[in-house]
């Protein structure tokens, strides 16, 4: 290949083939490198303005793809609050009308995160939008979930006492029901043994002696034994908020004083015993140290049969309990 | 220092200069150009290999970021599901220990929608709505077969009175239940709350905040205003013609006196806890030629399909009556 180039020398008129020194093709060489570096750079600018570079592209669809399990978490978060909507809902107009208690407040419950920028370290990256209302939804979240509970425990609180209170109140018959009702609260004008006129304080059951006698209400048996007063061999149970049960002229105790009795213990046997002019029980309920209408605390509403099935029911710790 | 560049010619043994045709130039430029763009590629392959451009680090950044965050959400969500899942259980015990006297084993919960779904078997009671609707359907032949013998005059009478029929009926829910939450205690045998033995339930019972609003479920006379210590404690009777007559008890107070005239709707009384009554709550019953019927197929002003079928799935599971 005749690639040889000559130059005309003007100095002696002749050809001479062009040589480059050793430090000249090193200049050229440099000169060539820097040459296409620059080019390379602008070639990558121009490209960049239109394209974006594979590298980019991976990296671009790894964003998308966490954006999408983004997406995926806000739509559980979704779930999560419907869960807690609905529990709400439970909370609010199921139990606490119950048990009679206020409603919690709205600002309580969704106290709001407003004005501070709680997540600011997030400002600087692309997608702060979608990290910062993420993690503001879960702050969210976990406040109402802590509120609610909180609710909860407060309404199982409540209901334990409900219940309690339930089983406290003397709320049933204390013999069986087939029994007739004697004498009610109310002034006597003559008293079967004193024979005079007189205030009577409790509810009188005809049944014949050794008749089983319950307890009408879990409480503490307070008192056990003779009473001088008239009610001879009597039981006086404390159901606690202020209510007492008093049951007289028994033949047989079978509690004695200081015992804890649930509704539907047998306390004792009727009898006559004390001011009695025959066999009865005098059975007599107190609020607050006054005597109350004892027939107000139970219904008549209960046959035999259900009455002893009831008794069974509360001494077999029955599930229904 | 454009200096002209000769080439030996070994043809004609002299030197020529060198001259570039234009399309030696073209050509040589476009050489040129892929040259330096090959030249360019190799580069960027070797830079990219060891090196990140700057939207590249960004794109790194973002993803480290994103990624960190997720995990922290991951576990955040972990922890919130948890306790989700911990107050269905504490709010599914609260249910049971106020609505249901027997303890179930195992909480059955659909997952997914709303967490908690109470109504599960409510398909079992799909059928009775073909029920109630052949039932109904039979009760209209009967009536076309008593109208066809009745003469035009009773026909007119019947025809006008049956306007009169309808507005009186029972037809919605004595207070405002939305979403049915309120729906307490069906009729039918239910665990009594002081006897705890299953006693039979001659109505329903409906749970609201003492002093809601009660409105008479059809048109009608009051015929009884009631207040007593024990049983329904105070209650409303409100005679509805027809053979018809609705009970509303436990009420805090009245709003009505024996003897008015009451339109459906009208606010006769409020919710409360009087009487024979473990909470505030109303109990309702209908009675018809004096026997007790169900109240849950008198609600049909108020009630879709869907939510009767609700009422239904509802009614039936609660175990346990609040008098």
């Amino acid at each position: 290949m005749g690639k040889r180039k000559y130059f005309l020398d003007l100095n002696d008129l002749q050809y001479k083939q062009v040589r480059h020194s050793f430090e000249k093709k090193l200049l050229y060489a440099f000169l060539w490198i820097a040459g296409s570096v620059a080019l390379t750079l602008t070639y990558y600018g121009i490209y960049q303005k239109h394209f974006e570079s594979p590298k980019e592209y991976v990296l671009n669809q790894q964003i998308e793809s966490l954006k999408l399990e983004y997406a995926i978490a806000n739509l559980k978060l979704d779930e999560s609050m419907k869960a807690l909507t609905s529990l709400k809902l439970s909370d609010e107009v199921r139990y606490r009308p119950i048990l009679q208690m206020d409603s919690i407040p709205w600002s309580i419950r969704n106290p709001g995160f407003g004005g501070v920028d709680r997540f600011s370290d997030l400002n600087s990256y692309m997608n702060r939008d979608l990290l910062k209302s993420t993690m503001l939804r879960i702050e969210e979240l976990k406040n109402i979930a802590n509120v609610q509970d909180e609710s909860f425990n407060t309404i199982r609180e409540k209901v334990d006492e409900w219940k309690f209170e339930m089983d406290h109140l003397p709320a049933i018959s204390p013999v069986d029901p087939s029994f007739r009702l004697g004498d009610g609260y109310g002034f006597r004008e003559k008293h079967p043994v004193l024979g005079f006129g007189r205030m009577h304080y409790g509810q009188d059951f005809s049944v014949p002696s050794g008749t089983k006698i319950y307890a009408t209400g879990d409480g503490k048996v307070i008192e056990s034994g003779w009473n001088s007063g008239g009610f001879g061999n009597h039981v006086v149970i404390d159901h606690g908020y202020g209510l007492i049960s008093i049951y007289g002229h028994l033949s047989e105790i079978k509690v004695p004083e200081g015992i804890n009795v649930n509704r539907g213990d047998l306390i004792g046997l009727s009898g006559s015993t004390g001011t009695s002019s025959g066999p009865h029980l005098h059975y007599q309920i107190n609020k607050y140290g006054s005597p109350v209408k004892a027939t107000n605390f139970f219904n008549n509403d209960i046959t035999q049969e259900e009455f002893y099935e009831m008794i069974q029911a509360f001494g077999s710790d029955s599930m229904l309990r | 220092m454009p200096k002209s560049r000769y080439r030996f010619n070994p043809d004609s043994l002299s030197f020529d200069k060198v001259k570039l045709g234009f399309r030696a130039v073209l050509l040589r430029s476009l050489a040129y150009l892929v040259g330096s763009l090959i030249v360019a590629v190799v580069y960027y392959v070797i830079f990219a290999a060891f090196f990140d451009s700057p939207k590249e680090k960004a794109l790194l950044r973002e993803i480290d970021q994103l990624t960190l965050q997720y995990e922290i959400i991951h576990r955040e969500m972990d922890n919130l599901n948890r306790v989700v899942v911990q107050l269905e259980e504490k709010d599914d015990n609260l249910y049971r220990t106020i609505f249901e006297a027997e303890p179930i084993p195992v909480t059955q919960r659909e997952s997914g929608v709303g967490g908690i779904n109470r109504y599960k078997d409510l398909e079992g009671y799909n059928n009775s709505n073909i029920v109630i609707e052949t039932t109904k359907k039979l009760d209209n032949l009967k009536k076309k077969i008593v109208v066809q013998s009745k003469s035009y005059e009773e026909l007119y009478d019947l025809a006008r009175r049956k306007e009169e029929m309808l507005e009186s009926i029972p037809a919605i829910m004595p207070i405002s239940n939305k979403d049915l939450t309120r729906t307490a205690s069906g009729f039918g045998p239910r665990v009594h709350p002081i006897y705890k033995i299953i006693k039979f339930h001659a109505g329903m019972d409906f749970t609201a905040p003492t002093g809601s609003e009660i409105y008479v479920t059809g048109n009608g006379t009051i015929e009884a205003v009631n207040s007593s210590a024990r049983g329904l404690g105070k209650h409303i009777i409100v005679d509805h013609g027809f053979g018809y007559k609705s009970i509303y008890a436990h009420l805090d107070d009245f709003n009505v006196r024996r003897g008015q005239k009451v339109e459906r709707g009208d606010v006769i009384g409020f919710v409360g806890n009087t009487g024979t009554s473990v909470a505030p709550h109303l109990h309702y019953e209908i009675k018809l030629n004096g026997k007790n019927i169900d109240p849950v197929n008198y609600y049909m002003n108020d009630l879709t399909a869907a939510e009767y079928d609700k009422m239904i799935e509802i009614v039936s599971k609660t175990g346990q009556s609040f008098d």
